[in-house]
């Protein structure tokens, strides 16, 4: 139990059903883990348990040696921030303020705007390179252009530790790339560490550190990112062939699926 | 335009329609004294009367839509005002009559009627897949009716004095005697309106949802308990003493939302005015348009509200809120 998030023996369910069963897992520092699996596998389930948005029905979470359950939601909000899946668009608000919104967890009710206030989103915006579209509706942004609002806003609250649900999932293989890179840099600059629920397997095994996949609620293989591209283990996951060439340009391992045959249909 | 220019617009205008209503329709042929008495006595207490109900109802109404995010959810579409009207009618109907720290007791049965059917909303919607617009408002329709129909029963069981008092009452009214009823409705739309403004933050958060407002730290559930409880208070205390005035807070709330933004922090000033302001419109016109008689505030704002109702469910078809 020494790393900064600790998963013991977690369970959710909801409506008497059994989303996430008997995961457990630890994060250090400077991590960058990438949970990968089906639909359905319980992949967005753990984020919204860690992030306390499902609650939890057995199992502890510790963050840097505290219990997450005996933390407020603001403080829990000051140790982990969390971008959902993409729906910025949908919302209402100014850019500039909705990315204040992420101070909320430093602010009490009467408390002004502080000069750290400043510092933290000045940065936030500077680091995903935001500030043509600060005076911008939500509902107008592009889709690649939403996600870096989100991912800003979520900057914002200053946390060792983000959260990401599919960011890249609608996004075009422009600002996929985009988006993956500014990811890489909050991790390997700016120290802070990263879960990311992802389809996208080559990005896994390539840019995160550690994979944790999950099936059906449970763990079904955690390692190295750089043993995920393993027929085997892709089977398991997926239920889907897959066959591995390296990539022309880099020499990079990639993997690609296998068209069904009649026997998989 | 800069929100705070268009909150002074709206204070401005506000203040105008409080200086110049007391005095239209004040029949010129009476003696000064009398004119002086109908203005100090009957006029100025009515006005302030119906400032603080609009304003009471127009800002629920914004909390209603804020909190479940749709533009059609308000205390009324919701049944929070038929299980008020419900209490208050019982009230009357048993026959009950005590007060409380100089409170009329009808204000409390219309209190719980109120935290009643909004508890009653609130966790059938949330059985089904949290809030779906579709599912809340159809709860809030089945509320309402079901209680319409025990209103309905109660007036039909009681006697005709009885029976005429919770009629005239149901279709909302401002005629106060004196400054009794202001002073009975204030604290509670007060400490209504001041959580509110005080929750600014926290309203412009459950704006954007409960992922995100629980991602950036804020106590959803605490907060919603919080804001039904004030709400239901206030509406409450509007709706024993006026009646279920309809629709003020639908439109109030919606109009401002166009004028002036989403920042609760300029729309919870904007609402409470215009709310206030608009229902001195409608209550004047109430007086006027058939002077020397009057009809009751309610079918005014339900003219009105009718339309935009239908309006507002038009255009927000697939169009988030």
């Amino acid at each position: 139990m020494n790393g900064m998030l600790n998963v013991h023996q977690l369970n959710v369910e909801v409506m008497n059903k059994t989303l996430i069963s008997d995961i457990s897992f630890q994060l250090h520092q400077g991590d960058y883990l990438c949970i990968l699996g089906p639909n359905g596998a319980g992949k967005s389930t753990l984020l919204k348990a860690l992030m306390g948005i499902v609650k939890t029905a057995s199992g502890e979470i510790s963050f840097n040696q505290h219990t997450l359950s005996q933390l407020s939601q603001k403080q829990r909000a000051q140790q982990i921030s969390y971008v959902p899946q993409a729906h910025g668009h949908q919302l209402n608000f100014n850019v500039a303020d909705f990315i204040k919104m992420g101070r909320f967890p430093y602010r009490s009710a009467f408390s002004e705007w502080t000069l750290a206030d400043q510092q933290a989103m000045d940065q936030a915006i500077d680091i995903t390179h935001i500030t043509d579209f600060l005076d911008r509706q939500m509902q107008t942004l592009s889709g690649g252009e939403s996600q870096r609002v989100m991912i800003a806003a979520a900057l914002c609250q200053q946390t060792p530790l983000l959260l990401l649900d599919e960011p890249t999932s609608f996004l075009d293989p422009h600002h996929q790339v985009e988006v993956h890179q500014l990811i890489r840099q909050l991790n390997e600059h700016h120290n802070i560490s990263i879960i990311e629920v992802s389809h996208d397997l080559n990005h896994a095994a390539h840019h995160s550190k550690h994979i944790l996949a999950l099936k059906n609620g449970k763990t079904l293989w955690h390692g190295k990112s750089a043993e995920l591209l393993n027929a085997s283990h892709l089977h398991d996951l997926y239920d889907q062939q897959f066959v591995f060439t390296p990539h022309p340009q880099t020499g990079a391992m990639v993997a690609l699926p296998c068209e069904l045959t009649h026997d998989d249909l | 335009m800069k929100p705070f220019k268009i909150l002074l617009i709206i204070l401005v205008t506000t203040i105008s329609i409080l200086l110049i209503s007391p005095y239209l329709g004040l029949n010129s042929t009476i003696s000064p004294e009398i004119q002086h008495h109908i203005l100090t006595q009957l006029r100025i207490p009515r006005i302030l009367f119906a400032f603080i109900a609009g304003a009471g109802l127009a800002v629920c109404g914004m909390v209603f839509q804020a909190m479940f995010r749709n533009p059609l959810a308000t205390p009324f579409t919701l049944g929070v005002a038929s299980g008020a009207s419900l209490g208050a009618a019982l009230y009357v109907f048993l026959g009950f009559s005590f007060s409380l720290m100089s409170l009329d007791g009808s204000t409390f049965a219309a209190f719980l009627g109120a935290l009643i059917a909004i508890s009653f909303v609130y966790s059938i919607s949330r059985l089904r897949n949290g809030f779906s617009p579709e599912t809340l408002l159809l709860t809030g329709v089945a509320i309402s009716f079901f209680f319409s129909s025990l209103i309905l029963f109660t007036q039909y069981m009681s006697n005709v004095s009885d029976s005429f008092q919770i009629l005239r009452w149901l279709m909302g009214n401002l005629t106060t005697v004196g400054y009794r009823d202001v002073l009975q409705l204030l604290p509670f739309v007060s400490i209504c309106i001041g959580v509110i403004l005080w929750l600014g933050r926290e309203l412009n958060l459950l704006m954007a949802g409960d992922e995100i407002a629980l991602s950036r730290g804020l106590a959803v559930q605490k907060t919603r308990y919080l804001l039904f409880f004030v709400t239901s208070l206030c509406v409450g205390a509007i709706v024993a003493l006026c009646g279920p005035i309809g629709f003020v807070g639908m439109m109030v709330p919606h109009i401002c939302r166009l004028l002036i933004g989403s920042d609760h922090h300029w729309l919870t000033p904007a609402t409470l005015l215009f709310g206030g302001g608009f229902l001195i419109i409608c209550d004047t016109i109430a007086r006027l348009i058939i002077a020397p008689a009057e009809i009751p505030v309610g079918v005014i704002t339900t003219l009105l509200g009718g339309p935009f109702f239908l309006w507002l469910l038009i255009r927000s078809r697939n169009k988030s809120f």
